[in-house]
């Protein structure tokens, strides 16, 4: 699955337009599932229900028909290749309406699954896309958010998690450019001072540890490498 | 720290234990555009499929009553008999038979009748026949009008005019019937139809805050984060839904959490260590130490 997190800008090569990909559309099977069970069943019991109902008039008709037909002819057994040849018309009519609404509601119910998992990938991919970047956050890593695909869904949720994440990540780098600084300005009175002993070794110490603690910030905080990396 | 300390106005979503949460029907729709589109969809479907099928299922019915009703009106019923009423006959004249006479010539009953008896012409032969001579003296008697002809009636007639129409009347009952099933049907589909919109309308609603929710929840902690507090993330509430999405986001929050407890550690040590070697004064430190202040209180 290629990840929706990634940076759009490489400046050198132009990013290949996203395309959504057959695979990726069932992304919360849980949260898609549930809603597509839901109407396509329900539609299901509808149509099932009524196509009964139009199955069982359609059959007494019929029925009525053949009985008048059996009494009209009641006394002519000349009639009875005729009757019998009306009746089975009926019956196969009547099977053929049957195999009809059968064939519509699979149709149905197929159309539907397929419309609504795309609906719902509308939401579930936004989800799947924030949910990706909170898993870079919790590594600490604040890249560049790229923005939702056209026709998603939950954008003002998107939105306000877009201004959160630009909010800590410009808080972030700020934190680290007054780290950076007070690294360089203590490293400087620390060389003019001429300190020796336990105390200079201690903020020695202390300062390179910040100092790879501001690198790996910084190298966090850097934008995403490019999809076609 | 209570809440008029904190720079932010963003609610904090209280904790499951103290008081439980109750979803109100007021809360349902906190997402508007999510919630009634898919609620809207849902609804939209079945009423058009209801619709749709309910005008074929009515089109079937009302030709199946139709032709039912047809063959119910082509049932025969039994016939009453017709009762054919018998001429009166003509009154007989009352003369006598003349032997020697011949036979006379057919005349229209009126002639036979009594003539007057002093009518002029009335023949002169008729004068020497011997005639009846009959005196009438007053009598008491009363005249009485005819007595009405008796009818003859077949024996089974009262049977057959009962079956003829109990028959009629079960015929136009089983069209009543006929009738009030079609409508019957009609009244079913419309109830069913209105109850499954209006069911539908509050299940997708119901349905939908449960994902609505924890992304209000969401929603909430992310305003708190952009304006830098960094808080106890509290639980969902039971039955709702992006379980794993809300787990994703206090995996991130955590991670951000960690983000600045590193940042405090680090900095931390660096102003001890810089206070022990006798930089405690320097301008430096001041920003370390108002940065630390910072992020402590975001961490509160």
């Amino acid at each position: 699955m290629s990840d929706p997190t990634a940076a759009t800008g490489a400046p050198a090569s132009p990013r290949p337009r996203y395309k959504r990909k057959l695979s990726n559309y069932l992304l919360d099977k849980k949260l898609q599932l549930r809603y597509v069970l839901i109407v396509t069943v329900l539609s299901g019991v509808i149509a099932g229900a009524l196509g009964f109902m139009i199955y069982q008039q359609r059959r007494a008709a019929s029925e009525s028909i053949e009985k008048d037909l059996a009494a009209l002819t009641q006394k002519d057994t000349s009639q009875d290749q005729f009757q019998e040849q009306i009746a089975s018309d009926l019956a196969s009519e009547d099977q053929a309406l049957v195999y009809k609404m059968v064939g519509v509601g699979i149709g149905l119910v197929v159309i539907l699954s397929l419309y609504l998992i795309l609906m719902t990938h509308k939401v579930a991919g936004p989800l799947f896309k924030v949910s990706m970047y909170f898993e870079r956050m919790a590594d600490g890593r604040l890249g560049v958010v790229t923005p939702l695909r056209k026709g998603d869904m939950l954008v003002d949720f998107f939105t306000s998690f877009k201004e959160m994440h630009d909010a800590v990540r410009t808080r972030a780098q700020d934190d680290v450019a007054t780290m950076d600084k007070a690294m360089q300005a203590l490293r400087d009175a620390q060389n003019q001072g001429d300190y020796r002993g336990e105390a200079h070794s201690k903020l020695t110490e202390a300062l390179e540890a910040l100092e790879k603690h501001v690198a790996d910030r910084k190298s966090k905080l850097t934008d995403f490498p490019p999809r076609s990396a | 720290m209570n809440e008029q300390q904190r720079k932010d106005s963003t609610p904090t979503p209280k904790p499951r234990g103290a008081v439980p949460y109750k979803r109100s029907w007021k809360n349902l729709l906190i997402n508007k555009r999510y919630q009634l589109r898919f609620t809207l969809f849902m609804v939209g479907l079945s009423t058009l499929l209801m619709v749709g099928l309910g005008f074929w299922v009515m089109k079937v019915a009302n030709e199946t009553t139709e032709v039912s009703a047809t063959s119910v009106r082509g049932t025969p019923c039994p016939k009453i008999p017709t009762i054919e009423v018998v001429e009166e006959p003509a009154p007989v004249p009352m003369k006598l038979p003349d032997p020697d006479a011949p036979a006379p010539a057919p005349a229209p009953a009126e002639d036979k009748e009594q003539p007057a008896p002093d009518a002029p012409g009335s023949g002169s032969a008729d004068e020497d026949r011997p005639r009846v001579k009959v005196q009438i003296d007053e009598s008491s008697m009363t005249m009485m009008p005819a007595v009405p002809t008796v009818v003859p009636v077949p024996e089974d007639l009262g049977q057959k005019v009962v079956q003829h129409w109990t028959c009629e009347l079960k015929l136009a009952a089983k069209l009543e019937q006929l009738e009030r099933g079609r409508l019957r049907i009609l009244w079913v589909l419309i109830g069913t139809g209105l109850l499954l919109v209006l069911g539908l309308a509050g299940y997708g609603i119901k349905m939908t805050h449960k994902v609505a929710g924890p992304l209000f929840k969401v929603g909430l902690y992310l305003g708190k984060m952009k304006n830098g507090r960094f808080d106890k993330v509290y639980s969902l509430r039971k039955g709702d839904q992006l379980v794993d999405f809300y787990e994703h986001f206090k995996h991130g929050h955590a991670g951000i959490v960690q983000m600045q407890r590193d940042d405090l550690a680090r900095v931390k040590a660096v102003i001890a260590a810089a206070e022990g070697s006798g930089l405690g004064d320097h301008a430096t430190i001041a920003e370390l130490r108002d940065l630390v202040a910072r992020k402590e209180k975001s961490l509160e």
